[in-house]
C-alpha cells in the first residue's frame, strides 16, 4: 500500500499554464517607414520574459523607467539583432496599466522587422491587433478622450497603408497563393463542423476528420516552410529590398527613378549627389519590392559622404538583390579585359558577393558603338561565371516589358519569393505572360 | 432585493394555486400578452408569468396549444442544449420532452460531450397535453382563444428608444381590446402565411387552422414600417403505420438508459423498455423520377423564397444530389398512435404524385397516406430590428419571438420565448431588461447571431455557431444559468434553485476533493491496474489529472478512493466530463472574459452617426447607422468596421453607456478572428451541405 499523499491543491495555472493568462502583445509603436530610431512595445504579463531573453538580462530587471543600453539577442539563435535602449514599465504604471517594455532601436526595416519576429518567437507573445494596446490603455483608465481621439487617427493612417500594402500584395500569384491557403482552411474548418454538427446517422462521409487532419498538417507544413525559408516570408509581408549600388555617377539615381516611374531622388551630373540612402516601397510585377538608391562608392574625406557610402554598404549588405550599375565609360579599351574589371567592380560593390544576389546593369550605352555591344555580349557569354548584365541607356524606357533588365529582375524575384506550389507552366513565355 | 420579491411571488403562487384560469376570464389589462400559442409563445407566456406579471395568452384554438406542428421529436444535435438551457431557467419544455418522450437517444456519443445531442422521440397528444395542462394551471396566466385583429399604439414615451408604443391588442370579430405595455408576437408561420400543395395556394400558417388575421401583418409592415422579408418551409405527409412493410428497413433501437432533458427528473416518464424504435430506409432512382415529373405540377418548389438549408425537402434534395439515395427516417408518432412520420419526405406536390414517390420506396409499397404533405410561405420581420432582449427597437413595449424572427424550429422558438417573456415581464415590472451573453449560453448566441446578423435563410441552431462550446455544454446548462435566473432574472423556482445550489456546491467540493488526491504515475497505476500514463512523468498527478485519461471513471478513482470520493458518486458522469474541460475551458476563460470587457460597453441606441463630431468615414457611419449595433463589441463584429472607428467610438461608450446602467447586462459576443467575419459564415454553410450528403 502507498500512502496516499493530502496536499493542498496546488494552483491550476500550473496545469495549462501557457494558457491561463492574458495575451501579452507587440507591436512597432513607432510609425512605418525609415526613421532614425524606432520603438518596439510589448505589453502584458510575459513582457517580462520578452525583457529577460532579449536583453540578456537574467539576474535582474534594470530600474523601472530608465533606460539602459543593451545587445539586443535573438532569444533562440542568439544572433545579435541590435544596439538599443531597453525601458522596463511595471504595471501598473505603463501606458496599457500592464507589465510593458520598449525597445529603441535603430529604424531600418531589416533590424525592426529582426526585433518584432524575435519577440514573436517567444511564448505567449502575439502581435498586437490595430488599436490594442489603445484600448488596453483605455481599459485601464490611462487615456483621456482627448488621446483617443489623435490615437484613432494615427491608427486609421497606419491600417490604411497595411491595407493599401495587402491589396498590392494580393495582385498576381502570391494573392492566389493566399486565396488558396484560405479556402483550404474553411474547408477544413466546414469539414469539422460538419463532423460536429451532424450525428452519426447523418451520412457524413467516413474519415472526413482524417482528411482534414492531413491538409491543416500539410497547410501548416506549407506555410512554415513558405515563412522560413530564407526570410521569403518576411519578403512577403515587407517586400524584397533591392539596393542599387555602384560607383559614383553611374547613373544609380536615373534609374531609381525610372523603376519609381517619378523623380524620388535628386539627379545631377556632379559626382556624390546622393549621399543617404533613398528608399520606397515598389510593385514590380505584383511583388512587393522596397527599392532603395545609395551614395556611389568612393573614398571621400567629406564627412557626410563618408556616412553616406557607409550607409550604402550596410544597406547592400542587408540587400536581398543588388542591382549593380556600371557605366561604359569604366571600361577597357580591350574588350576582352571586360570580364576581369567587371570581377574586379563586383568586389568592390559586394565583397561578400553571392551570384543570385546580383544583376548587372551597364548604363550610358549610347556613348558605346553597336558593335562593340555585340563583342562585350559574346566575351561575357563565354565567361557564364558572371551574373546576367544587362546594357541599357537610362533615356529609353527600361519599363518596357521586353527590357532585359526588368525581365531578370522579375526572374530573380520569383526566385527570391519562389512558390512552392508552382501550378502555372513554367518557361520564359509563362512568366512574361505572367507578369502582364 | 431580488429574493425579497422572489419570497413575495412564493406566496402569492401559494394562495393561487388552485385558481383555474378560465378561458373566457378575459379582464380587460395585462401586465403582459402573448399572441399564439406554438413553442414560443407557451415558453413565452410561462416565463412572464414565472416572473411574476399577470399574463394573458391569447391562441385561436386552445386545443393546438402546445401542437408539434411538423417532426414528433425534439432536441438534437445543438438543440438539445436549447432545450437544456430552456429547462435550466425553469421552462416547460424539458419536462414534456420527459413526459411525453418515447425514444431516446444521445446523438454524437462518439464526439465530445459538448457536442451531445440530448433527443427524444415524442408523443404528440400527450407533449400537448402535458404544456396545456401546465399553463392552464399556472398562477398569474389566462388563456383565451380567439383572434387578435390590430395593435393599440400610442405616442412613444420620450425617455426611452422607439418612435412607436403599444399600448394593447384589439381582438378580431368584435372581441373588443386588450390593454398591455407589453406585448409578445408569437405568430409563427401565420404572418402572411400561404400554404401550398400542387398548384393550389391557400391562405394560412398551417393546415387545419384558419389563418391569422391580415390586420396584424399590415400593421407592422404599414403603420409600425418593419422590414420584413419571406421565408418557406414544408412537412411531409403523415403515413399510416399498418401500411408500412417496416421488414424492410434498419431498425434503430433507442439507448437503452433512457437520459431525461430535464435537471429536476432523474427518470422520463416512458419506460426504458417500452421506448419505440425507429425505422431507417432509403429513396430509390424511382423516387428521383417522380420528382422530376412534378416539378410543372408544383408551385412550391419554383419560388425563390428561402427555406430551410438542413432540412430540405425531397424536391431540393433530389435536385441538388441527384442520382444519390437519401435517407428517410420512419418515426413513430405517439405510443398509440397509427401514424408514422417519414423524415426527410417533406414535400409539397399534388398528393396524388405524393403517394406515387412514396411507393417507390420499397418498406412503403403499399403505404396509405393520412395527410399529405404541403409547403409553407410567411412573412418573418428582420431580426436586426430587435434589441438583444427581443423587444423591437423601433416599438416600445413589442417583443416578437419565433419563426416570426426568421428561425425554424421548436427548441429555437421556445428559447427565444423564454427570453422575450422573461424581458416582456421585467418590461411590464419596471425592471430593466436583459440580455443573455454568448459567452453563458447557445440562447444568448441565438438571440445574438439574430439581432446581430440577421437572417436570409430559417436559421437553425448548431454547436458550431457558439465559439465557447466547450463551456456550454449540455450537462453543465443548470449550472450556468439556474443560479442566475433565480438571483438576477426572476424567472426560475426556488425548488429548482436550491437543487442547482447542491450540485453546483457537490461538483465543486468533489473536484477539490479530486485535487488533493496526488500520487506518482507508479503509484497511480499500481492504484487503478493498468491505464496509458506516461512511464517518464515524475511529478505528482492529482485525481483530477487522472480522470482526464480515457479509460478513467469517476467510479473506478471512488472504489480506489471510497472514503473520498463515494459521497459524490452521483455526479460521477457529470465529474468526468468536468475533468475533462476544465483545462480547455480554462483557455477560453481569459477570451471570454476579455470579451465581456468589451461588450459591457453599450452604445446609446439613439446616437446618430452622421451628425457625430469625429472623424469616422461615411461608409462607417452609414454601417454603424445600419446595424445599430447596441454594444461596442457588437460594433466590432460588424464587416467594414475598423480599428480606429472603434477607437472614435469608446468615448461616448464612456459617456452615456456607463449612465444608462444597462451596460452590465448588454454583455453580446466579442471579436472572433477574421475568417468567421460577415459572408464568410454562410459560405462555411454551403461548404458543410456539400458534406453532408443530403
Amino acid at each position: 500500500m502507498f500512502p496516499v499523499v493530502f496536499r493542498k491543491p496546488f494552483p491550476f495555472r500550473r496545469l495549462c499554464k501557457s494558457a491561463s493568462s492574458e495575451d501579452t502583445i507587440f507591436a512597432l509603436s513607432s510609425g512605418q517607414g525609415r526613421c532614425g530610431v524606432a520603438v518596439v512595445r510589448v505589453s502584458g504579463p510575459a513582457s517580462v520574459d520578452a525583457l529577460r531573453s532579449m536583453a540578456g538580462l537574467t539576474r535582474r530587471l534594470p530600474a523601472p523607467r530608465t533606460a539602459l543600453l543593451r545587445r539586443l539577442l535573438h532569444p533562440h539563435s542568439k544572433e545579435l539583432l541590435d544596439r538599443g535602449l531597453v525601458l522596463w514599465f511595471p504595471g501598473p504604471h505603463s501606458f496599457t496599466g500592464e507589465d510593458s517594455v520598449e525597445f529603441h532601436i535603430h529604424g531600418g526595416p531589416a533590424v525592426i522587422n529582426g526585433i518584432l519576429q524575435a519577440l514573436g518567437s517567444l511564448p505567449r507573445l502575439r502581435p498586437a491587433e490595430a488599436g490594442e494596446f489603445t484600448r488596453r490603455a483605455f481599459h485601464a483608465g490611462k487615456l483621456d478622450l482627448t488621446e483617443v481621439e489623435g490615437m484613432g487617427d494615427l491608427i486609421h493612417a497606419e491600417t490604411e497603408a497595411q491595407r493599401r500594402q495587402a491589396l498590392r500584395q494580393m495582385a498576381g500569384d502570391l494573392g492566389q497563393l493566399y486565396n488558396d491557403w484560405s479556402l483550404q482552411l474553411k474547408q477544413s474548418l466546414a469539414h469539422v463542423e460538419a463532423f460536429i454538427d451532424f450525428s452519426e446517422g447523418d451520412l457524413i462521409e467516413d474519415g472526413v476528420l482524417y482528411e482534414v487532419d492531413v491538409a491543416v498538417s500539410q497547410l501548416r507544413v506549407e506555410v512554415e516552410k513558405h515563412l522560413s525559408d530564407e526570410r521569403k516570408g518576411e519578403r512577403l509581408r515587407s517586400g524584397v529590398q533591392v539596393v542599387i549600388a555602384g560607383s559614383t555617377n553611374v547613373g544609380k539615381s536615373s534609374l531609381f527613378n525610372i523603376l519609381c516611374q517619378r523623380p524620388a531622388a535628386i539627379v545631377s551630373p556632379v559626382a556624390g549627389t546622393t549621399r543617404d540612402v533613398v528608399e520606397t516601397p515598389l510593385d514590380i510585377g505584383g511583388f512587393p519590392v522596397l527599392l532603395s538608391d545609395t551614395a556611389g562608392l568612393r573614398d571621400t574625406c567629406d564627412c557626410v559622404e563618408r556616412e553616406g557610402v557607409h550607409r550604402a554598404r550596410q544597406t547592400v549588405e542587408q540587400a536581398d538583390l543588388t542591382l549593380v550599375v556600371i557605366d561604359t565609360a569604366q571600361l577597357p579599351q580591350d574588350l576582352l579585359m571586360v570580364p576581369g574589371l567587371l570581377s574586379r567592380y563586383l568586389k568592390m560593390v559586394l565583397p561578400n558577393r553571392k551570384d543570385e544576389q546580383c544583376l548587372l546593369v551597364l548604363n550610358k550605352r549610347d556613348l558605346l558603338p553597336k558593335s562593340h555591344i555585340a563583342v562585350i555580349q559574346r566575351v561575357l557569354q563565354q565567361n557564364p561565371g558572371l551574373p546576367p548584365l544587362s546594357i541599357l541607356s537610362l533615356s529609353q524606357s527600361v519599363l518596357h516589358t521586353e527590357n532585359y533588365l526588368l525581365i531578370s529582375l522579375k526572374t530573380k524575384l520569383t526566385t527570391l519569393l519562389f512558390l512552392f506550389k508552382v501550378r502555372r507552366p513554367t518557361g520564359e513565355w509563362a512568366l512574361k505572360k505572367s507578369w502582364m | 432585493m431580488s429574493l425579497a420579491r422572489r419570497l413575495l411571488v412564493r406566496q402569492h403562487f401559494l394562495s393561487d394555486c388552485f385558481v383555474r384560469a378560465a378561458s373566457n376570464a378575459a379582464r380587460l389589462k395585462y401586465d403582459v400578452v402573448v399572441v399564439g400559442g406554438g413553442h414560443a409563445g407557451t415558453e413565452a407566456a410561462a416565463a412572464a408569468a414565472r416572473t411574476g406579471a399577470e399574463t394573458l395568452l391569447i391562441t385561436q384554438k386552445i386545443q393546438t396549444i402546445g401542437a408539434l406542428s411538423c417532426n414528433p421529436s425534439l432536441g438534437g444535435v445543438g438543440k438539445g442544449q436549447l432545450v437544456r438551457e430552456v429547462d435550466a431557467l425553469d421552462g416547460l419544455m424539458g419536462r414534456a420532452g420527459d413526459r411525453a418522450g418515447i425514444h431516446f437517444s444521445i446523438l454524437n456519443r462518439s464526439k465530445g460531450p459538448a457536442v451531445w445531442g440530448p433527443r427524444a422521440q415524442i408523443d404528440r397528444g400527450c407533449y400537448r397535453e402535458f404544456i396545456q395542462s401546465e399553463l392552464l394551471n399556472m398562477p398569474r396566466l389566462t388563456v383565451i382563444e380567439g383572434s387578435v385583429e390590430d395593435l393599440l399604439l400610442s405616442a412613444a414615451d420620450p425617455e426611452q428608444p422607439g418612435k412607436h408604443k403599444v399600448t394593447g391588442v384589439r381582438m378580431a370579430n368584435g372581441g373588443g381590446e386588450i390593454l398591455s405595455g407589453s406585448i409578445i408576437l408569437t405568430t409563427g408561420t401565420f404572418l402572411s402565411g400561404s400554404l401550398f400543395m400542387g398548384q393550389t395556394t391557400s391562405p394560412g400558417g398551417r393546415m387545419g387552422d384558419p389563418p391569422s388575421c391580415a390586420g396584424l401583418s399590415h400593421c407592422l409592415r404599414e403603420v409600425l414600417g418593419l422590414k420584413v422579408g419571406r421565408l418557406r418551409t414544408g412537412t411531409p405527409p403523415r403515413l399510416v403505420k399498418d401500411t408500412v412493410d417496416f421488414s424492410l428497413t434498419e431498425l434503430h433501437l433507442p439507448d437503452s438508459k433512457p437520459v431525461p432533458f430535464s435537471f429536476v427528473n432523474k427518470h422520463t416518464q416512458c419506460k426504458p423498455e417500452e421506448q419505440l424504435p425507429c425505422h431507417l430506409t432509403y429513396t430509390t432512382p424511382g423516387v428521383d423520377k417522380v420528382v422530376r415529373e412534378s416539378l410543372n405540377v408544383n408551385s412550391h418548389i419554383h419560388q425563390d423564397t428561402r427555406g430551410p438549408r438542413y432540412c430540405p425537402s425531397i424536391e431540393s434534395r433530389v435536385l441538388r444530389f441527384p442520382g444519390r439515395q437519401h435517407q428517410v427516417w420512419l418515426e413513430p408518432e405517439g405510443l398509440t398512435s397509427d401514424l408514422v412520420y417519414p423524415q426527410g419526405l417533406s414535400m409539397t406536390m399534388p398528393p396524388e404524385l405524393q403517394l406515387r414517390l412514396l411507393r417507390e420506396i420499397p418498406a412503403l409499397r403499399r403505404v396509405e397516406i393520412r395527410m399529405a404533405g404541403y409547403g409553407v410561405q410567411y412573412d418573418f420581420v428582420c431580426p436586426t430590428q430587435l434589441f438583444p432582449w427581443l423587444q423591437m427597437k423601433n416599438v416600445q413595449g413589442l417583443f416578437l419571438a419565433g419563426q416570426i424572427n426568421g428561425t425554424t424550429g421548436y427548441e429555437e422558438a421556445a428559447a427565444q420565448g423564454l427570453w422575450a417573456g422573461v424581458n416582456a415581464g421585467r418590461i411590464a415590472l419596471s425592471l430593466p431588461p436583459m440580455s443573455l451573453s454568448r459567452t453563458e449560453s447557445y440562447i444568448g448566441v441565438l438571440i445574438d447571431d439574430l439581432v446581430g446578423r440577421g437572417v436570409t435563410e430559417p436559421y437553425r441552431m448548431f454547436t458550431s455557431r457558439a465559439e465557447f462550446r466547450t463551456a456550454l455544454r449540455p450537462d453543465n446548462a443548470d449550472l450556468r444559468l439556474t443560479p442566475r435566473g433565480f438571483e438576477e432574472v426572476g424567472c426560475v423556482s426556488w425548488q429548482r434553485y436550491q437543487e442547482a445550489v447542491r450540485v453546483s456546491r457537490g461538483l465543486g467540493e468533489a473536484l477539490s476533493a479530486l485535487q488533493s488526491i496526488t500520487l506518482s504515475s507508479f503509484q497511480w497505476r499500481e492504484k487503478l491496474g493498468h491505464f496509458s500514463i506516461s512511464e517518464t512523468k515524475s511529478t505528482l498527478i492529482s485525481g483530477k489529472e487522472v480522470l482526464q485519461y480515457k479509460d478513467v471513471s469517476f467510479d473506478l478513482l471512488a472504489s480506489a478512493f471510497p472514503d473520498i470520493l463515494s459521497p459524490y458518486l452521483e455526479f460521477s458522469e457529470r465529474l468526468k466530463i468536468e475533468a475533462v474541460y476544465q483545462p480547455h475551458c480554462e483557455k477560453q476563460r481569459q477570451e471570454m472574459e476579455r470579451m465581456r470587457k468589451e461588450e459591457s460597453l453599450a452604445l446609446p441606441q439613439d446616437i446618430d452617426y452622421f451628425s457625430l463630431p469625429v472623424s469616422l468615414s461615411d461608409e462607417v457611419r452609414e454601417i454603424l447607422d445600419r446595424a445599430r449595433p447596441s454594444t461596442l463589441g457588437a460594433a466590432t463584429r460588424l464587416p467594414g468596421i475598423t480599428p480606429a472607428a472603434i477607437i472614435h467610438l469608446l468615448r461616448f461608450v464612456t459617456k452615456v453607456g456607463v449612465t444608462t446602467g444597462e451596460a452590465a447586462y448588454m454583455q453580446v459576443r466579442g471579436p472572433k478572428p477574421d475568417c468567421w467575419r460577415g459572408a464568410s459564415v454562410h459560405e462555411r454553410d454551403r461548404e458543410k451541405a456539400t458534406v453532408v450528403q443530403s
